[in-house]
């Protein structure tokens, strides 16, 4: 199923990856569900075996591999129903934004971190007021010799409590006239004067991932903290988000592939019970549709991965597949809870929980809506 | 053809309403589902006012309405509420084998119960296996009546239920034979477990329930003796039209929050209602609804005056869950990031209406059903 990450030492990797999950991720998942957010020695655990970030360079602590290890992780995960140690944020959303527009001092700086696990990241774009519509953020940043001074509210934002090196989207007050070019990156630390954190909220499912508010009052950092150029932040957010919803589409696929294969195993197991055969001969359409479905996001996903790989424009293909795979997922979890009967809302039977996680998919890293408006744009609509 | 309500129908709607608006507080919503209890105080007072018991006899302490009526109830509580609607439409669940087919000694003990708010009724039915096949758990005659043994699952508030309607086959020979027997759950014999948390509907939890030689008498048997399988099907019956209301209410009372979240919420300079992408859900999912609703109303009609359509029930419980569960899924969206939270309150909708959709009969199932119904069985 996985052509494109399946030569030898892919799936040699994706093998020991599995282990270290059985062994050290999914025994103690349920009790951090239940606390709501993951302990940062599992983050230290994941990067101690090289499972983050392991794209990055050797010279800034990584193990130089290509980009499609880091899926391989993304994948296991959101098969495993991981939600919470959201790796793939860390290591293929956030990182790449200091890798891409860092200087080789901040790269020095913060990438070994990155890798080890000690600096846990995170990207604050959303505010209360800007979701969807990115360019009328109100975060400001104001310059005063070697440092900025921040002051705005983030929002829904993921590893908030975790985060030691948050990338902030703000506004510096240039006045251009088009909002798109006032908006820079800045990086900033735990500890920084003024840098608080709000609620870890309470949602849906996701529930060990920690998703809050980021506060920022008089935060103060260096103005070395900014990456790239001020007036440049928007067509880095533009071009990273590509990536990102790459990430989000395996997130989609893979647990779509895991519910339905849980489904299965749970229909064989029944299959003794009186009145389970002609259960299952009835569902026999609905489930060859969902399998279809799913064989097909997977054929689509795997080709969108060599795209982006090769280094070749993405964005209507990968605007496409993260729409079209969140909604299959959802569709194919929802089905699949009709074939579990009354044990479908049952937290104890997993497909439960990734019900309730599965409904984050079309929404975050830019909306169904919003893909649908960037492919119309493509397409010239 | 008349497709208006009556002046009395619309006021019990616009009763059930306001009792909803002004006691289902979304705050307190919020905690009960978090706690996964019951709540009591709002059920007590529901019950005072008899909405619950509204399709009872007078003399029970009800209404005398019909299932129509029951259903605007229902459908304006889910409205406002989908968690505090489904657990008070779910309170007296089974009752309706006392109230059609009860003894008029077992009616003047357990309608008044349910109508007046005094204790829980619940129906053991679910076991194990499929829905497809046979009950198991078994009701053998002696000399001094009965022993029941066996296991029953899904059975709603079974840990705070004053009576249990338990479906057993009594007869060795026949597995299709049956009978309900009406118990308190404080018998010898009976232990009740919860079946954990649940990711819908969680202000009713499930239970299991086993029976290890559990003597009752024949006095225990609701109504007739052997004619269980048919007074099943009947309160199937009927509990789809109420389930179908729940559905209703809930896919109504998402919609609804959608539209007035879309109408305040700008982005891109415009209040997000003006967007085509939301005014195509919002369209859409108002057609599941509109239809789902007058699919349930039939079905209730044609109950009420006597003529239960096997078909209409399945196609309103059908078309009702599948709006409640559509629509919740878009009103979630059209909130975005914060419709994925909690404190945003939608998202419990579309839990709820996920988890109602799984309750008793799944889709696939409804459709065998309805196949059946349509076609014949399949030789």
């Amino acid at each position: 199923m996985h052509d494109v990450l399946d030569t030898q030492e892919h799936h040699a990797y994706r093998e020991a990856f599995k282990a270290f999950l059985s062994r050290e991720i999914l025994p103690f998942y349920d009790q951090w569900e239940k606390e709501g957010i993951v302990p940062r020695s599992a983050w230290k655990r994941m990067g101690a075996q090289g499972y983050l970030c392991p794209w990055v360079e050797k010279e800034y602590g990584g193990a130089g591999l290509g980009l499609e290890y880091s899926f391989i992780i993304t994948e296991e995960m959101a098969y495993a129903g991981v939600h919470g140690l959201m790796a793939g944020l860390h290591s293929d959303i956030v990182a790449p934004y200091i890798h891409g527009f860092g200087t080789d001092a901040q790269k020095a700086r913060w990438l070994p971190g990155c890798v080890s696990g000690d600096k846990i990241l995170a990207v604050a774009m959303t505010e209360p007021d800007a979701g969807s519509d990115l360019s009328s953020i109100r975060t400001t940043a104001v310059r005063q010799a070697d440092t900025y001074i921040i002051n705005g509210e983030k929002i829904y934002i993921s590893n908030a409590m975790l985060a030691d090196l948050v990338v902030v989207a703000c506004k510096t007050q240039q006045e251009s006239g088009s909002p798109h070019k006032d908006i820079c990156l800045i990086c900033v630390e735990e500890g920084s004067p003024g840098f608080s954190r709000g609620r870890n909220l309470e949602k849906t499912g996701w529930h060990s991932q920690d998703t809050g508010e980021l506060i920022f009052r008089d935060c103060k950092v260096p103005a070395a903290n900014l990456l790239g150029e001020e007036g440049k932040g928007f067509y880095y957010m533009m071009e990273k988000l590509q990536q990102e919803r790459l990430v989000s589409a395996i997130m989609s696929q893979s647990s779509a592939e895991a519910v339905l294969q849980m489904t299965l195993r749970f229909l064989s197991q029944q299959r003794g019970l009186r009145g389970a055969r002609e259960g299952l001969s009835m569902s026999q359409t609905m489930i060859v549709e969902m399998a279809t479905d799913v064989e097909i996001g997977r054929t689509f996903l795997n080709s969108l991965i060599r795209d982006h790989l090769g280094g070749e424009d993405v964005i209507k293909k990968v605007s496409m597949a993260k729409w079209w795979t969140a909604e299959m997922a959802n569709r194919v979890v929802s089905l699949c809870l009709d074939l579990y009967r009354d044990y479908g809302y049952l937290e104890d039977y997993k497909v439960g929980r990734f019900f309730r996680d599965a409904r984050a998919h079309p929404i975050y890293a830019g909306t169904n809506e919003i893909m649908k408006r960037i492919i119309a744009k493509v397409l010239g609509l | 053809m008349d497709f208006q309500l009556t002046k009395e129908q619309r006021d019990i709607q616009t009763a059930a309403r306001e009792f909803a608006l002004g006691e289902f507080d979304p705050d307190m919503a919020m905690e009960f589902d978090a706690k996964q209890q019951f709540p009591v105080g709002v059920w007590k007072k529901a019950c005072e006012l008899g909405f619950l018991g509204a399709r009872f006899p007078e003399e029970t302490g009800g209404q005398g309405c019909g299932l129509l009526e029951h259903s605007l109830i229902v459908e304006a509580f889910c409205r406002q509420d989908s968690g505090m609607g489904m657990a008070l439409a779910l309170a007296g669940f089974g009752s309706e084998m006392i109230l059609r087919h009860g003894r008029e000694d077992q009616k003047s003990v357990i309608l008044p119960l349910v109508a007046q708010g005094q204790g829980i009724v619940t129906a053991a039915v679910l076991e194990e296996a499929p829905a497809f096949s046979s009950i198991e758990t078994s009701a053998r005659a002696t000399n001094h009546g009965y022993v029941i043994n066996g296991a029953k699952s899904f059975v709603t508030l079974g840990t705070i239920a004053s009576y249990m309607i338990v479906a057993c086959r009594s007869s060795s020979d026949a597995p299709h034979i049956q009978s309900n027997f009406l118990l308190e759950p404080s018998l010898e014999g009976i232990s009740v477990s919860g079946m954990g948390d649940k990711m819908g509907m969680r202000m009713i939890p499930v239970d299991r329930v086993t029976f290890d030689g559990v003597m009752v008498s024949e006095e225990n048997i609701v109504g007739r003796s052997q004619c269980g399988d048919e007074q099943l099907r009947d309160f199937f019956t009927e509990l789809r039209v109420e389930t179908a209301a729940m559905g209703t209410g809930i896919a109504q009372g998402a919609w609804d929050r959608a539209v007035a979240y879309s109408k305040k919420r700008e982005q891109f300079g415009k209040a997000i209602v003006s967007f085509g992408a939301i005014r195509n859900k919002l369209a859409d999912t108002y057609v599941d609804i509109e239809m789902a609703r007058l699919m349930v109303y039939k079905a209730a009609w044609s109950f009420d005056r006597g003529r239960p359509d096997t078909r209409e029930t399945l196609m309103a419980r059908m078309s009702a869950t599948r709006a409640a569960y559509r629509t919740a899924y878009e009103a979630v969206q059209i909130f975005g990031g914060y419709g994925y939270m909690t404190e945003a309150h939608i998202e419990r909708f579309y839990r709820d209406a996920k988890a109602l959709e799984l309750l008793i009969e799944q889709p696939p199932f409804q459709r065998a059903l309805l196949a059946d119904q349509l076609l014949g069985k399949v030789q």
